[in-house]
């Protein structure tokens, strides 16, 4: 214990006198909040829509007024047919196209929703798939309102209907307001990498340096070693969560629903997660912008199957299933829960459950490589 | 000869048919070796020729191929935890925290070897003391000349009061008078009792060593007291005996008398 007080403290000396660590755990937090919210809000401000609409019914009309007034897209015109629309988007001339089929309003009381026609430009990818994620969300709450309004008015159909109500997905932010939904996200990103990051590049300067054989030398055990290196960075991964989830609540004025208590356990489940990834980078990494890439290339992909820019659930089946696997999809779900939803543990056990399962898998092979390679 | 446990246990060092291979190639070879405590033991050699390995297994550092060594008594591959409470290393690169001030580093290691806060406090004053680093307890290590870097290194090698140094080139890298200075202080150290031993390519060096070896290709080619060995060989100086047994030329070290 009073070896891991030691290098404890000896990490914490190093880090106060490291100027450029300091700046990167104190600004990039702001920088990154502020360029992520700003950008994703102004990013959807001018999605290209144009639309068809076959079934021309007060439903449909209301369901493209729904795109118009969301903010986020405009209008590009209707146009009469498919084909038309095929052209418009080959020119460039709209980024998503619409086609509201005939018996729409029908199709919506029978809980058929997936009949609209969504058609995406796959050339500017980061605007057209979050576009499509925000269109998909606007048909999935009209439809939701329709069906709501249909039972209000029909409640003979209750049992029937209940069955079919369509599953929505922005359920917990329907305003579709994308700063809610992306500043827990960022949130997220930001103790991903300080936390991964720094711990990998700090064993790695060890290495670098060659202090981490004079270390060998010395009585220190491996584990020791470990919790020494490791504890300062979940000591600063809490400070950033805490200084994140503030700017988050009072400066974007997101809410916060849920536990403070909740988010701590999540966040040491987590941990282990990116500490695990920091100490396994390191293991194979000589020097420290090595370890960096290395822990960046995992994060990159965790985030990106996270639900980060757009839901899960509109990645392919098969990516959709893996993402089961991605730590990071589970904390973000968590974390989005949290702020806006205010879940409470019952309703995430299941996150909570592979949370733990991942994190204690990550963490333990990291350190079963690390011993190894000190051998 | 013939060696066994407790004919070594009242030796430093001993190496029996110590062997160590990186891939094919051989870089420590079968060797034998015994030191006596409370020598300064020269461990000479051209580059590459396997000093650094042998050291880094007599520290548990690095495991033998094959063969096996005590370290004050202690096999190396049952017991190196025991050996590391034992002995201080100084290794060839200087490797304490750059980023941190020298007495930070002093401290880190007292602590690391479980002394406690009085202890080191007094250590780190009898000791910064007696090397000179006392008016640069508040220096960044990284702003300290090389030649007190080496003696930082020395200091915290020794925190915790070591019987047996392993000293990896201490003295590389520095001018005649620093490594004169630094060589003073081995000599301290082994009137206080420990055995010191040292790797070196200054042949003046040598000259201060109680014994020496020298090495050549993973094996130890020439073995015994620094005069013996000049006489039996012929030669006038260590750096020609050098030359002979090894073919290459040691540093002379421009030795100031
Ligand atoms: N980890 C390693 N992998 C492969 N070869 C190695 C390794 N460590 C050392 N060697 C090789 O073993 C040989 C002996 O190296 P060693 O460092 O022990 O020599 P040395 O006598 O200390 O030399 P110097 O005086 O230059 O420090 C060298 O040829 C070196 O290239
Ligand atoms: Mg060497």
């Amino acid at each position: 214990m009073k070896t891991i007080i030691t290098i404890v403290r000896k990490e914490f000396q190093q880090i106060l006198r490291d100027k450029g660590m300091l700046r990167m755990i104190v600004a990039v937090p702001i920088i990154q909040l502020f360029i992520f919210a700003y950008a994703v809000t102004t990013d959807l401000k001018n999605v290209k829509l144009a639309y068809v609409d076959h079934d021309r019914t007060s439903e449909s009309r209301q369901l493209v007024d729904a795109f118009f007034t969301s903010g986020y897209f405009t209008s590009v015109g209707m146009a009469e047919n498919q084909t038309k629309l095929m052209s418009w988007l080959m020119e460039g001339k709209a980024d998503i196209t619409l086609n509201i089929p005939i018996g729409y309003a029908e199709g919506i009381v029978r809980g058929n929703v997936s009949d609209v026609g969504l058609i995406v430009d796959g050339q500017n990818s980061s605007l057209s798939g979050r576009g499509r994620g925000y269109a998909e969300a606007i048909i999935r709450t009209e439809a939701a309102k329709l069906m709501e309004n249909k039972r209000l008015e029909h409640p003979e159909l209750e049992t029937k209907m209940h069955r079919i109500v369509p599953v929505t997905r922005y359920y917990y932010n329907p305003e579709l307001e994308s700063k809610k939904y992306m500043v827990p996200a960022i949130v997220v990103l930001l103790i991903s990498i300080i936390s991964g990051m720094l711990t990998g590049m700090a064993v790695v300067k060890e290495k670098e340096v060659g202090t981490l054989e004079q270390l060998m030398v010395t009585p220190i055990t491996p584990m020791q070693f470990i919790a020494g290196k490791t504890i300062p960075f979940i000591f600063i991964a809490f400070f950033e969560l805490a200084f994140a989830s503030l700017i988050a609540i009072f400066f974007f004025k997101i809410p916060f629903e849920g536990s403070v208590l909740l988010m701590i356990a999540a966040a040491i489940l987590y941990l282990q997660v990116t500490l695990g990834a920091g100490l396994l980078a390191s293991t194979v990494s000589q020097i420290q912008q090595q370890a960096m890439f290395t822990v960046w290339f995992f994060l990159l992909f965790g985030i990106l199957m996270s639900g980060f820019f757009y839901p899960v659930e509109n990645m392919p089946k098969w990516i959709y299933m893996l993402t089961y696997l991605n730590p990071v999809r589970h904390f973000m779900e968590i974390m989005r829960g949290i702020f806006l939803k205010g879940v409470t543990f019952s309703d995430i056990i299941p996150q909570f459950a592979l949370l733990f399962g991942l994190g204690t898998l990550i963490f333990g092979t990291a350190v079963i490589k690390f011993r190894k390679m000190n051998d | 000869m013939t060696l066994n446990h407790s004919h070594s246990s009242n030796l430093a060092v001993v190496a029996k048919d110590l062997t160590r291979c990186f891939g094919n190639f051989t870089a420590v070879d079968n060797l034998q070796l015994e030191v006596s405590r409370g020598e300064i033991f020269g461990f000479l050699g051209a580059n590459g020729a396997g000093k650094t390995t042998a050291i880094r297994m007599f520290c548990g550092l690095l495991k033998p191929t094959s063969g096996e060594a005590w370290v004050d008594g202690l096999p190396i591959s049952r017991d190196s935890e025991k050996i590391k409470r034992r002995i201080g290393y100084m290794s060839q690169r200087f490797s304490l925290y750059d980023d941190l001030l020298i007495e930070e580093n002093a401290n880190f290691f007292g602590g690391v070897y479980g002394l406690s806060k009085k202890e080191i406090e007094l250590r780190i004053a009898e000791q910064f003391e007696r090397l000179g680093l006392t008016k640069q307890k508040r220096t960044l290590t990284s702003e300290l000349p090389l030649g007190f870097k080496q003696r930082l290194a020395l200091a915290c090698a020794m925190m915790h009061r070591p019987r047996l140094l392993f000293l990896d080139e201490p003295t590389g890298g520095v001018d005649p008078i620093a490594r004169r200075e630094f060589w003073d202080l081995i000599y301290e150290t082994a009137e206080d009792g420990a055995t010191v031993f040292v790797t070196t390519h200054y042949m003046d060096e040598a000259e201060y060593c109680s014994r020496v070896s020298i090495m050549k290709d993973g094996k130890i080619v020439a073995l015994g007291v620094p005069a013996e060995l000049k006489r039996k060989h012929g030669t006038q100086t260590m750096e020609d005996l050098f030359l002979k047994l090894v073919g290459v030329s040691g540093e002379s070290g421009e030795s100031v008398e």
